[in-house]
């Protein structure tokens, strides 16, 4: 009598009390997965303590496949039993009332304006958006990427006054430290551009290897493309192209490489440390086409020779075998 | 565009020159490699006429390569070596007088292309009068112009396929350690075909009775 309630609902539409769950089906179909749970483990404790001793090792075989089978059977009888069941509960009905919104299930033709059941799917949806979104920020503000020296939310009325002095620093000063930097290594060659405005451009050379190209923000570095010694580094009109990737893989690799490591030496407060740092790494690859990985000791994976260059020892690694 | 090395590969035992051919295939294509057309290199001789006898006449190689279709390149062995357009072989046929075309003489290695990462491989049968006489193996490492540097980055690349007749490094590359390899001319590919295919024909001879 409780297994007419769900068709009965259609006649009772605006009958709000009426709930289309049955509950009496719902208790029991609990106490089917206890007992589909238990037959399973019975399964597996079973196949846990393996065969027991018989004279024969047939007898003991026999046994064991048709003690298996019994258990197995077991478990077949408790799904079933559990899917007629769960036939039996219902839907729960989406006819609750939900204040104003509830007014949108007196629309009588369901099929054709699902406007109820795609509000509710909407905003469980938009819940759940929220609850990710808040625990993925949570996980990435952990690992601080900003690389301005401006500090947010706190001091939003200070702002104004606590301008961050290495962004704006005199583009003399910008060449006499990246000549510094140059002069310190002798198989490295920088150039400095300024096509755009007050923001330098460097044209890196590394031996006969490759070039690098370094777009910077003052003295911060923003972006960088490497090509190989061999690949055009100019456009048709001339100018320094900073946008083509390279054709080679390798140096497309190195160039993800060398974002990563742009993004790892960071210090807000003194950019020039963090300039030197980062040419000190791109003059690793001098011999990018001589190391051996220290991983695995050979030259070549899929192709590659090792890539990646550890951030404090600089020593190579293949993509895949790094630490 | 790259360091290049040009490497014979003997006929494996019991079997034809196709089916070497056909082994090496399907090994680079079980490493991963995507064949990508095919290519050709070819190489004709002419005699050096006019001089006195007493000078023994010098062979002039005329070879072409279809990696760089619009070019010929013209060169004595172990001599000055001239870099010149398509048309220079109609040149060579109205200096008939000065320079005698060996017919017969004619190589070429003939094959397919193959692209791994960035790594280029030619494999192809060298034939002379339409007999095929060996295996070249052509491997190009893309990236990197000075051969010093790579090259036991493409050693290692060719034991992966060829195995164990892995070659030693190329005597163009000997010469110049430290030297930038001038990969627009590919005048040291070219050197190395040609002291493959003389090789090749050299071998032919107490061997056959053809001519």
């Amino acid at each position: 009598m409780q297994e007419q309630q769900p068709g009965g609902k259609a006649e009772k539409m605006a009958d709000v009390v009426n709930v289309g769950v049955n509950l009496d089906a719902f208790s029991h179909a609990i106490s089917g997965i206890q007992a589909l749970r238990s037959s399973v483990s019975r399964v597996f404790e079973f196949l846990k303590d393996g065969m027991k001793n018989r004279e024969t090792l047939e007898g003991r075989e026999k046994q064991f496949i048709s003690e298996f089978q019994e258990n197995l059977q077991a478990v077949n009888r408790d799904l079933n039993e559990l899917e007629r069941l769960s036939g039996l509960v219902g839907r729960p009905s989406e006819s609750h009332p939900l204040h104003n919104s509830g007014l949108l299930s007196l629309d009588p033709v369901q099929d054709k304006t699902p406007l109820y059941s795609q509000l509710l799917q909407a905003y469980k949806w938009s819940n759940k958006l929220q609850y990710h979104a808040s625990l993925a920020s949570s996980l990435l503000n952990q690992q601080s990427l900003k690389r301005s020296a401006n500090q947010m939310g706190a001091s939003a009325k200070r702002r104004p006054k606590v301008q961050p002095s290495t962004l704006v620093l005199p583009p003399q000063y910008v060449d006499d430290v990246i000549s510094r930097i140059g002069r310190l290594f002798p198989d490295m060659t920088i150039e400095l551009f300024r096509p755009n405005g007050t923001s330098a451009v460097l044209l890196v050379t590394l031996g006969k290897v490759l070039k690098a190209i370094v777009v910077m923000r003052s003295l911060f570095i923003d972006r960088t493309i490497v090509r190989g010694f061999n690949e055009n580094v100019y456009n048709e009109d001339g100018k320094l192209d900073i946008w083509t990737k390279s054709q080679y893989q390798v140096f497309q690799k190195v160039t993800d490489h060398a974002t990563t490591a742009l993004l790892h030496y960071q210090l807000p407060q003194m950019p020039d440390v963090v300039v030197r740092s980062f040419m000190t790494w791109l003059r690793s690859y001098i011999k990018l086409f001589q190391s051996s990985c220290q991983r695995c000791g050979r030259f070549l994976q899929d192709g590659l020779p090792p890539t990646w260059r550890d951030f404090r020892t600089l020593e190579a690694f293949h993509d895949t075998c790094r630490m | 565009m790259g360091v290049t090395c040009v490497c014979q590969v003997p006929v494996a035992e019991g079997k034809s020159v196709q089916q070497t051919v056909d082994m090496l295939h399907k090994k680079l294509e079980q490493l991963g490699a995507v064949k990508q057309g095919s290519f050709c290199v070819d190489c004709e001789t002419y005699h050096a006429t006019g001089n006195s006898s007493s000078q023994p006449s010098k062979l002039l190689y005329v070879m072409h390569n279809s990696e760089t279709p619009l070019s010929c390149l013209a060169l004595f062995e172990g001599g000055p070596c001239l870099i010149a357009d398509a048309n220079f072989d109609v040149l060579m046929v109205k200096l008939k007088s000065h320079f005698q075309n060996a017919k017969g003489h004619k190589v070429e290695s003939r094959g397919s292309r193959y692209r791994y990462c960035d790594f280029l491989i030619k494999v192809g049968t060298v034939t002379m009068s339409s007999s095929a006489r060996g295996i070249s193996v052509e491997v190009e490492y893309c990236p990197c112009v000075v051969p010093g540097d790579c090259w036991n980055l493409m050693k290692e690349f060719m034991q992966s396929f060829l195995g164990p007749s892995v070659p030693e490094l190329p005597s163009v590359f000997a010469a110049k350690p430290e030297g930038l390899f001038a990969p627009a001319d590919c005048v040291d590919t070219m050197t190395q075909y040609l002291e493959l295919f003389n090789k090749l024909r050299k071998l032919q001879i107490p061997g056959s009775n053809v001519r």
